[in-house]
């Protein structure tokens, strides 16, 4: 067996290994290929929205509403006329914007608070631990509704509630990664030569941290969405004034667009669900391709 | 273990005195006359203005700040979370009056959810890699996929208006003269609650599961030539079941997010739709107090799951 794969070497048939090891588990993953195709359409078709559809998404036109899913609608409309296909494609650049940016803004404040803090130990991290156990006693979605109640419903406000309530989850996987690694040889080897408290922890420490790390970002940015798109169903999250996937959903809150009109809600759920099933695929391919102990 | 417990309580009441804390700072950055969510409106409104003042004193509502924590936070501890602002009802009350609903919906949805999360669990343990398996790891992704309000409104439409099945919302019906009448209209609620756990349930299940089946006492029992669903069952899937029962616990949060959501889309008249109406309302008093009571449950929770580990595994105490 073995004598074969050197012999197959030697004879330079095996292909050669490029790019990060990482990256080539990730794309052998049919599922997070899968995964990764369905994430880059739906994000690639919000992005160029005005291309996709000669319609926009906030539109009253009288003369139409309630339509059925035409050629010349593809989605049907809504009771106002509005052309349900364009409102998903743009509510997507929205619902997309508050999900990704939110997790990203949290998992670098998490990262930046939870690798310094834990780096440098005693009361810095005792109490930066303490506050992350504050943000999650709540349940994520009372303490959401809380912040908006107080804060008042806006696009901003939702993100920076999102990032507000979205960095314990990094900061905790940082913290015990950083621990970690704290002892190692090499730490202290940069720590006797003179290199300075930043510099370690965020140049030479946090590189070696950071798979689990991107995976948890994956998986915050699919709870986000659906909790967007769970408030705003619910009047509670973006303002309905912009369309998101949640806002669209809104509708189906009435029994007789639930019976009648499916057009108006049952696309844009399953396109929510598509697009939250890609990243949790995704997620899961970062997982078993960064985490040696998953490999096997 | 005694101390253990001790030491364990003595973290909790400081996290408990902080987030009460926040949440009292909340309250009084908010909006409103704290007078009127500490006495009965119809009695503020016939007060005069000497009246009104000498009440303020009373309640002690002039003193600093840090006092009328106190005095809030005495209250609370006895019970008294103050009125809700609209209306005037003792939040206590409000509260006490939809926690059956929420708790019935709660605990129908742990029990469904942790016996089909570890049975599935189970069956994808030990068919692991067949087609069942990965089927139904892919189901699991689906299920924690799909947002619980948009499979709640497909099952709305599929069993309550297209199959007429199962009634589309409410609980105890004006028509329903027996406790038990209402027992049609938990299904679907509780069954959709129940699959965004099961999920998790499963994974870990499968998890514990595989856990279990690699340990020595697995082979003895083989070596022993006991029949393979006795092993299975017996042996292995008993074991494996103590940490999924643990997770009970550490799903509470997660259980009362969702039913806060699935309560709203099946008018269900519990703690999580009088929340989400609070928000609405801008009842600030209402939406205070009933977050901090979930956070009270979520770390009595905590604590008690952390007390059965501790009874369970010594190692847990001793560290």
């Amino acid at each position: 067996m073995f004598d074969r794969i050197r012999a197959r070497e030697e004879a330079g048939l095996n292909k050669p290994l490029t790019g990060n090891r990482a990256v080539r588990k990730l794309l052998s993953n049919r599922l997070a290929i899968l995964g990764l195709f369905i994430f880059g359409t739906i994000l690639l078709a919000s992005t160029f929205a005005p291309l996709l559809t000669v319609h926009e998404p906030q539109k009253i036109d009288l003369r139409s509403m309630l339509q059925a899913p035409s050629t010349e609608h593809w989605f049907g409309t809504d009771r106002t006329g509005r052309d349900v296909f364009a409102r998903v494609l743009y509510g997507g650049r929205i619902s997309i914007l508050v999900g990704l940016g939110s997790a990203v803004l949290g998992a670098i404040i998490g990262v930046a608070i939870g690798a310094y803090t834990a780096y440098r130990g005693g009361w810095v991290d005792a109490i930066a631990l303490r506050a992350s156990e504050i943000f999650m006693a709540f349940p994520q979605i009372i303490l959401v509704l809380l912040l908006v109640s107080i804060a008042g419903q806006s696009l901003f406000n939702l993100i920076a509630i999102f990032t507000l309530t979205g960095w314990s989850g990094p900061y905790r996987m940082t913290r015990a990664q950083i621990l970690s690694i704290r002892e190692e040889e090499y730490v202290q080897a940069l720590q006797s030569f003179g290199v300075s408290t930043t510099k370690i922890c965020y140049k030479h420490m946090l590189p070696n941290a950071l798979g689990p790390i991107v995976v948890n970002i994956t998986l915050t940015t699919a709870m986000l969405i659906l909790a967007e798109a769970g408030l705003s169903f619910l009047g509670l999250g973006v303002p309905l004034s912009i369309p998101t996937w949640g806002n669209i959903l809104n509708v189906a809150q009435d029994l007789r667009i639930l019976q009648n009109n499916w057009w108006m809600w049952l696309p844009v759920g399953a396109v929510i669900s598509l697009f939250v099933l890609s990243v949790n695929f995704i997620g899961d391919g970062l997982r078993d391709s960064t985490d040696p102990t998953m490999q096997g | 273990m005694l101390t253990y417990m001790i030491r364990r309580l003595l973290n909790t009441i400081p996290m408990l005195l902080v987030i009460s804390f926040l949440i009292y700072l909340g309250l009084e950055l908010t909006p409103g006359d704290a007078v009127s969510h500490m006495v009965d409106p119809e009695i503020a409104s016939q007060m005069s203005e000497e009246e009104f003042q000498a009440l303020r004193e009373a309640l002690g509502l002039n003193k600093s700040f840090i006092q009328r924590y106190g005095i809030w936070l005495t209250n609370v501890v006895q019970g008294d979370f103050g009125r809700s602002l609209s209306g005037g009802v003792p939040i206590m009350e409000i509260v006490l009056d939809r926690l059956p609903a929420t708790l019935e919906l709660s605990v129908f949805a742990l029990l469904f959810s942790t016996i089909l999360g570890s049975a599935l669990g189970l069956i994808s343990a030990l068919r692991r890699g067949s087609v069942t398996d990965n089927g139904l790891t892919v189901l699991g992704m689906l299920g924690v996929s799909i947002p619980e309000f948009f499979f709640g409104l497909v099952s709305i439409l599929a069993f309550a208006l297209w199959l007429d099945w199962l009634p589309v919302g409410g609980r105890l019906l004006p028509e329903y003269d027996n406790y038990w009448d209402h027992v049609p209209n938990i299904i679907l609620p509780g069954i959709v609650l129940s699959l965004m756990m099961t999920a998790g349930v499963m994974r870990y299940s499968r998890a514990a599961m595989l856990d279990s089946l690699s340990r020595e006492f697995i082979r003895t029992a083989r070596a022993k030539g006991l029949p393979a669903w006795r092993i299975n069952i017996l042996h292995a899937f008993r074991v494996a079941l103590t940490p999924v029962i643990v997770l009970i616990g550490f799903r509470l949060p997660i259980l009362i997010g969702g039913s806060v959501i699935i309560e709203a889309v099946f008018q269900w008249p519990g703690v999580g739709s009088e929340f989400i109406s609070a928000v609405r309302g801008s009842d600030y008093p209402l939406v205070m107090s009933i977050a901090l009571l979930s956070v009270f449950a979520v770390l009595m929770a905590s604590l008690i799951v952390d007390v059965l580990t501790a009874l369970i595994d010594p190692r847990v105490r001793l560290s």
